[in-house]
């Protein structure tokens, strides 16, 4: 048995011996790099949460992607949106398609979403059943004075962290815009 | 056994290393791996290559074989090449599992459990986070010496050859090099020989004074005692972190908590009957005086010992080494029962397999978990590197990155390895990520959106996002969000003094920037964004030079709008310090306040001609 351990002992030694070998070919000077994408698009007006291009303009309240197509939020949460052609003398169409999960209905009963741009109150919405929906909401003109606005996302009530999942669930949302009229 | 069984038999268990832990092979750089790869950098800035492999680092530990020679050598070779370290990594487990396999069969004269031992060893939870990271060498390291130290005292108690003592003392010195818990040895050695070789106790007594030595040496060169969540408790919370361990050990809990799907009931009531199966196996066998279970409970316990007292930071991989003994227990158990009856055989059969695949669920879960973590800090760094070739002049800002991936990938600054400086977080990336004391202070990573939006508007900066297969060049949709959200007038409540960006919020006294800090003379200012809170407080890291202190402590008075704060008194030379100051009430909400600094005497060196008074790096409200 001595014999056997001595010689894996000699097979472990000359298998690291070949690796450093081995390796020590590929020694580069310079750094290993791998490619990027250099072309990003610019500010969107609407954006598909789980574009990893729109992430930049997810500023606040947003969880990882789940399912290459939606995030949890949590109780608040903000995007900013450039503003679309023709806002400012016209005003625009803010639209969110997100849906409101059995558990936070199981869990809250009810839940009111409330939305500003640029400090704007605009009007709230309850949700008493669980489903998918979509927010539609007039923004006057008057709050475009920019490039871009920040919309402000609120709920009054978000399911608090349990067992299951640490996180401070909100609502589950898919895509957030502005249309123009 | 035929010479082909012979040889699966001892290559098996490495087999089943390579098939269990695949992914490990492949898993690249992550948390305190950039550290270590750092070293190089240290070397080549102050030339002290024993202060760099004996220097106290990372909470006074010493490990200059398992972390700074194995970081040093390899970077040398392989640079950022993850796979030799790796491959490093496991040929050592392969030693380990034939040392174990050996060393098991020599205790018990099984080979079944000679087999059984090093498997039910590598599909432990324990091993996951060692087979993954290269920082965790260490425990792979140490647990071959201490194998190697223990096959050597067998072999010396067999054969009475000199040269086995002499190699059991070299493994157990070379041990002490590579992590800590080898201090314990000449203990597990006593109790070796108190359970198995009476005629041995003498010898192994000779080695109590030099763990001792170590053990002392080790106290007096670390700066200031374990502190944090490394801080000893010597209480009977003792028992608590016993318990959490021995469940851990057992690998159905851990399972239960890392992965879903299970029922509740599955973890109590199996970690319940491989309890009993496995403390009933070691009672009966103690009963009928067989000390060998004795000595592989032992085990368990006395390695395990030094990491109790560390009840805030209970981890995982600390049972890496103490779960050997009850892997050799229980294959010493599983052995005597395939022995027994056709019953026993059965019961023994199905409480293995009651171990080992929870924990192989468990072990999968958390190597392919450690594999992801580390393929997206991957992406980021050699993402980084290639933004850095295409804007070498430019700072780069990151968005999208999580509190994983800071914590696994940018905490432990790796960018300084690809020749990238000035990278930081966008502003606000602070929200997305959960402060962790002692493991590093997330807004010195965070450019604030003052400076930030000044770059942008200068074309200094380019912006990446990051998240998804590679990195995002933003900049375009960055620059009109940041115009959009901040004002290039907002004062900064961070100021890293070394920094060029942040010229503008220091007062006319400082002296220009050398490296990545400041000089100040007797006097100087600048001035921050007010506190948010009243909660927060003014933290300022600097550097004291001996000069300063060679007459006694230095003085160093703080005012804050005027108030002034009771000197604080320096008294290390050579030495970085960090103060903090509790902010005045209504100071809250204010856009802009002053700070002003004072130091109660400066010095000019013989070859410079300006008057010195400190070294600053940092001032940040938090």
């Amino acid at each position: 048995m001595k014999k056997q351990i001595r010689n894996l002992f000699i097979l472990d030694v000359l298998v690291a011996g070949l690796v450093l070998f081995v390796a020590c070919k590929h020694r580069s000077a310079k750094p290993e790099v791998e490619a990027t994408d250099e072309h990003g698009q610019t500010l969107m007006s609407a954006v598909h949460v789980a574009d990893p291009r729109a992430a930049v303009q997810l500023t606040k309240g947003f969880y990882d992607v789940e399912q290459n197509a939606w995030r949890w939020t949590m109780k608040q949460f903000s995007v900013v949106l450039r503003a679309p052609e023709g806002a400012s003398k016209n005003g625009a169409t803010l639209q969110m398609k997100f849906s409101v999960p059995n558990p936070v209905i199981d869990k809250l009963k009810a839940i009111t979403l409330s939305v500003s741009v640029n400090g704007q109150a605009l009007p709230a919405e309850t949700y008493t059943r669980p489903g998918e929906y979509i927010l539609k909401r007039d923004v006057p003109r008057e709050v475009f004075h920019g490039e871009a606005v920040n919309v402000d996302f609120a709920l009054d009530k978000a399911m608090p962290p349990s067992g299951a999942d640490l996180r401070e669930l909100g609502i589950v949302v898919n895509t957030v815009g502005l249309e123009p009229k | 056994m035929k010479p082909a069984i012979r040889a699966a038999y001892w290559v098996l268990p490495s087999l089943l290393c390579l098939g269990i832990y695949w992914l490990g092979l492949k898993t690249w750089f992550w948390q305190d791996d950039f550290a270590w790869l750092s070293l190089h950098l240290r070397l080549k800035q102050t030339g002290q290559w024993w202060a760099v492999l004996f220097a106290p680092m990372a909470q006074g530990t010493i490990r200059p074989l398992s972390e700074r020679a194995f970081f040093l050598v390899f970077y040398e070779l392989f640079g950022l090449n993850a796979a030799p370290y790796r491959m490093m990594v496991f040929a050592t487990q392969c030693a380990n599992l034939v040392l174990l396999s050996a060393v098991t069969r020599r205790f018990t004269g099984s080979s079944v459990a000679g087999l059984l031992a090093p498997i039910f060893w590598l599909v432990n939870i324990a091993l996951a986070r060692p087979m993954s990271w290269n920082s965790a060498y260490n425990q792979i390291l140490c647990a071959f010496f201490m194998l190697l130290a223990l096959y050597c005292a067998l072999r010396h108690q067999q054969t009475g050859h000199k040269w086995f003592a002499a190699a059991e003392w070299i493994s157990f010195l070379a041990g002490l090099s590579a992590l800590e818990t080898m201090v314990v040895y000449p203990v597990l050695a006593l109790l070796h020989a108190f359970c198995l070789a009476r005629q041995r106790v003498a010898k192994t007594l000779w080695m109590f004074p030099v763990a001792i030595t170590y053990a002392a040496v080790h106290w007096y060169v670390t700066p200031e005692g374990p502190s944090g969540q490394y801080r000893m408790h010597f209480d009977a919370g003792l028992l608590s972190s016993l318990w959490t361990y021995w469940q851990w050990a057992l690998g159905v809990m851990r399972m239960a908590e890392i992965t879903t799907g299970w029922p509740r009931w599955l973890a109590p009531v199996g970690t319940a009957i491989l309890s009993a199966s496995l403390l009933g196996f070691a009672a009966w066998k103690l009963l009928h005086k067989n000390w060998l279970a004795g000595f592989f409970l032992g085990w368990f316990l006395v390695v395990l010992a030094p990491v109790l007292p560390l009840r805030e930071h209970l981890s995982e991989y600390y049972l890496t080494i103490p779960v050997v003994g009850l892997s050799m227990l229980g294959a010493w158990a599983v052995a005597e029962s395939l022995r027994g009856r056709w019953r026993w055989k059965v019961v023994s059969i199905a409480v293995a397999a009651a171990y080992v695949v929870p924990s192989l669920s468990a072990t999968r879960a958390a190597t392919r978990w450690y594999y992801e973590n580390a393929l997206g800090v991957r992406t980021l760094v050699r993402g980084v590197a290639r933004a850095h070739q295409l804007h070498p002049d430019k700072l780069i800002l990151l968005t999208g990155v999580n509190d994983d991936l800071f914590w696994t990938g940018i905490a432990d600054r790796p960018f300084r390895l690809v020749g990238a400086k000035d990278v930081y977080l966008a502003p606000g990336s602070e929200g997305n990520i959960t402060e962790r004391p002692g493991l590093g202070i997330v807004s010195d990573f965070v450019l604030p959106p003052g400076p930030a939006l000044r770059a942008l508007e200068e074309d200094r900066a380019v912006v990446y996002a990051v998240g998804g297969l590679r990195l995002v060049n933003v900049t375009a949709a960055y620059r009109i969000l940041a115009r959009q959200r901040w004002s290039p007038s907002e004062e900064p409540r961070h100021v890293d003094v070394g920094n060029p960006l942040f010229a503008k919020q220091l007062g006319l006294t400082w002296h220009q920037i050398e490296g990545a800090y400041r000089w100040m003379p007797r006097r100087a200012s600048l001035h921050l964004g007010g506190p948010s809170s009243p909660n927060e407080l003014l933290y300022i890291s600097g550097y004291c030079p001996a000069e300063q202190v060679r007459d006694g402590p230095l003085k160093l008075t703080v005012t804050v709008e005027g108030h002034v704060y009771p000197p604080v008194l320096l008294k290390r030379g050579n030495a970085p310090f960090e103060v903090s100051f509790p902010l005045p009430p209504n100071l809250v909400g204010k856009p802009r306040i002053e700070i002003g600094l004072e130091v109660d005497r400066t010095f000019m060196p013989s070859s410079d001609s300006r008057n010195l008074g400190l070294v600053f790096g940092t001032f940040s409200i938090r």
